[in-house]
């Protein structure tokens, strides 16, 4: 235990430079603008950046990522209360209360418990992290091929049914993305497939090139289609939080929380969902229902929280199973493995300082957004006014950039096109993206485990079903799926509701 | 799920008309089949004494055709929610749906001109000058305004792209050490 402590403080330490502390701030900073502004998500952002600072020392990129990504998640609130415009999709519940109380003449205090939600829920989240990521990752320890296959089918599985919108969807899109992971060389023959000829298709599709596409350019090309976003303008009370409103809602906060940590460690479901689960359920338990959505503080602190907290938790499976709770954590993955580190149960014994720096890195990143969040008030609403005419072509330049930065192909950069234009044609045509993200960076987990497992199994199917770990992970992914379909989902639901009258 | 009890679904979640999930169904179905048949088609190194499930077609003959029968469930909901009888709803406002699509349009378009015009035929710094200030330029282009404010707009343009242009180069280059195109 005391070791832990001591390499906890070693990697604090091993960050108080002014070169480091420099990163974290202006990557905190850049977090919170790409968060802020509407059409810029925090996927994108950690994917551009994570081309941009390939060339980095690993602790410092992935700190500069995990700045961004903790920055933007927080940033998107700033204009969903100034501009009733969610900055990024987990904003969106944050909407509902924190623009009423704007429109009160209160945006500063909205921005003030925005600012507590999101740090206590950072906090949280990372306490979690740092209690249950050495568990899990002995747990995971014991797993074999047999139940790192199952752990990639749930990932894209649960991806497709809980991440949002129509679940069938989700699963073709989950299965295109493993697909396009096997364009390219396979693994034991060296069998070019689905390459046609084309030498650089032989080499396969850079993930990073199609995170860039997906993200950046699709949605460069949504943010120029839609109509020009007005601004409203609101007058900024104070933006210090104030400790009644922490302490009144305590319990809002512990319980938004640790449904922002659970609904993080779910592969693919991400900080929009955890935002609006926690505000769901603050509300079933309110005492005050109706102030929700006519500007309830409880509403907009629950929303922050669970939105916050379910980073660190997003970070968890993948430190532990390889396998991203979020959109930008699995760009946060793919960082990893371009810097050499080896996401998974492995990552504690091959690295185990890294995962105190993790930790450390969360906390500076936590403590670095809490300050941006008091001084960052009236230079950010003048950022939120910059017309996106002017914006987006910086942003597709950057993203022109960070796609080739990676291997210096061209080939790259029409991967990242083509992936923009598959991006926005599935979103136009209401998939989610979370699935294919997923399907993507899983495929070759997923390809490695079953053909490993199939050859330690001589062929058979059944080790894959009789595992215990296996078995578990199995019924879940076919209850899951079943789960999608309404007539199995409605008549569990009624079975479930008639019981109780019955036993009554 | 709990999230939709009391608000409105995201965008992404907006169920699509039935009769746009049928052409879904049929471009993967068509997609499935051909990513299918092609890992039918891959060796199966059985002359190398390689096993069947080491084979290179196998997994993504196995997505292959869970696509395709994803593709078929889709196909069947969205003749089940009446595809095949759905009239096709006009637009709400036909003038604006076309603006908007002229936009969309627009921005491809000087997206592409970038990347396959100017992208390594012209030094990076200049290209990305060129692609903002016309970007820029093009959508703030707006008919009847007049010429004092015409050319400041054209003015500011030029001048955001050239300090892109230049800045982007120097601090990738020199800050971060990243190869430019």
């Amino acid at each position: 235990m005391f070791d832990g402590w001591g390499q906890l403080g070693t990697a604090f330490i091993g960050f108080m430079t002014p070169h480091t502390l420099f990163n974290v701030l202006w990557a905190t900073f850049l977090g919170i603008v790409i968060g802020a502004l509407p059409g810029l998500t925090a996927t994108m952002g950690v994917a551009l950046l994570t081309t941009l600072t390939f060339s980095m020392p690993h602790t410092e990129a992935i700190m500069v990522l995990i700045c961004i990504y903790v920055g933007a998640i927080y940033g998107g609130s700033r204009s969903a209360i100034l501009l009733n415009i969610p900055g990024t999709p987990a904003s969106a519940a944050s909407t509902l209360d924190g623009y009423p109380l704007a429109r009160q003449g209160l945006a500063g205090r909205a921005m003030g418990i925005s600012t507590a939600g999101s740090w206590l829920g950072t906090l949280f989240g990372i306490l979690c992290l740092a209690l249950l990521t050495p568990v899990l990752s002995e747990l995971a320890l014991t797993f074999q091929s047999f139940e790192f296959f199952w752990i990639a089918v749930f990932g894209v599985v649960v991806a497709g049914t809980l991440a949002g919108g129509d679940p069938l969807k989700g699963y073709i899109a989950g299965f295109l993305g493993l697909w396009i992971a096997t364009i390219g060389q396979e693994p034991y023959y060296n069998y070019q497939r689905y390459a046609f000829g084309f030498t650089d298709l032989a080499g396969g599709i850079g993930l990073l090139p199609a995170l860039v596409g997906a993200y950046g350019v699709a949605e460069v090309l949504q943010a120029m289609r839609g109509p020009a976003i007005k601004a409203v303008a609101s007058k900024i009370d104070s933006i210090v939080p104030r400790i009644e409103d922490v302490l009144k809602y305590w319990r809002t906060i512990f319980r938004s929380g640790a449904i922002g940590v659970w609904i993080g460690i779910l592969p693919g479901l991400g900080e929009d969902a955890a935002a609006w689960s926690s505000y769901a359920a603050a509300r079933r338990a309110s005492k005050e229902k109706e102030k929700y959505g006519k500007g309830s503080i409880e509403g907009l602190m629950a929303a922050e929280t669970g939105e916050a907290s379910s980073v660190p938790g997003a970070i968890i499976p993948v430190l532990t199973l390889a396998l991203p709770g979020s959109a930008p954590a699995a760009v946060l993955m793919a960082a990893m493995m371009i810097h050499g580190l080896n996401p998974g149960p492995n990552l504690m014994l091959e690295s185990p300082q890294f995962f105190y720096q993790i930790i450390a890195m969360l906390v500076i990143a936590d403590m670095s957004k809490l300050i941006f969040g008091f001084v960052l008030v009236r230079p950010l609403i003048k950022i939120l006014l910059v017309p996106r005419e002017r914006l987006m072509p910086v942003v597709f330049v950057l993203c022109v950039v960070g796609a080739f930065s990676i291997t210096s192909r061209v080939f790259d950069i029409y991967v990242m096109l083509a992936f923009g234009a598959i991006g926005f044609v599935m979103r136009e045509l209401k998939f989610n993206m979370a699935p294919l993200i997923l399907g993507l960076v899983l495929g070759d987990l997923l390809e490695k485990n079953l053909t490993r497992g199939l050859v330690l199994s001589d062929g058979s199917l059944v080790p894959f079903f009789t595992r215990p770990v296996s078995a578990v992970l199995a019924a879940l992914t076919i209850i899951s799926v079943l789960w999608s379909i309404p007539a199995f989902s409605e008549g569990v639901r009624r079975l479930l509701r008639r019981q109780p009258t019955q036993s009554g | 799920m709990a999230m939709a009890e009391s608000t409105d679904l995201l965008p992404h979640e907006q169920p699509a008309p039935p009769r746009t999930d049928l052409w879904i169904a049929v471009v993967f179905f068509v997609f499935a089949t051909a990513v299918a048949w092609q890992a039918f088609l891959m060796p199966t190194y059985s002359d190398q004494k390689g096993m069947l499930y080491t084979a290179p077609g196998l997994v993504p003959g196995f997505y292959g055709v869970v696509m395709l029968l994803l593709s078929i469930w889709l196909g069947y909901r969205a003749v089940r929610q009446g595809a095949l009888h759905a009239r096709t709803a006009a637009p709400p406002d036909g003038k604006a749906a076309d603006v908007i699509d002229a936009r969309l349009l627009s921005a491809a378009g000087v997206c592409l001109f970038f990347i396959i015009g100017l992208i390594g035929r012209v030094p990076f710094w200049l290209a990305s000058a060129i692609f903002v200030t016309s970007f820029t330029g093009l959508f703030e282009w707006q008919p009847g305004q007049p010429w004092p404010q015409r050319t400041r707009r054209i003015t500011e343009a030029a001048l955001l792209g050239l300090a892109t242009g230049i800045s982007i180069t120097l601090v990738f280059e020199k800050v971060f050490y990243v190869r430019l195109p």
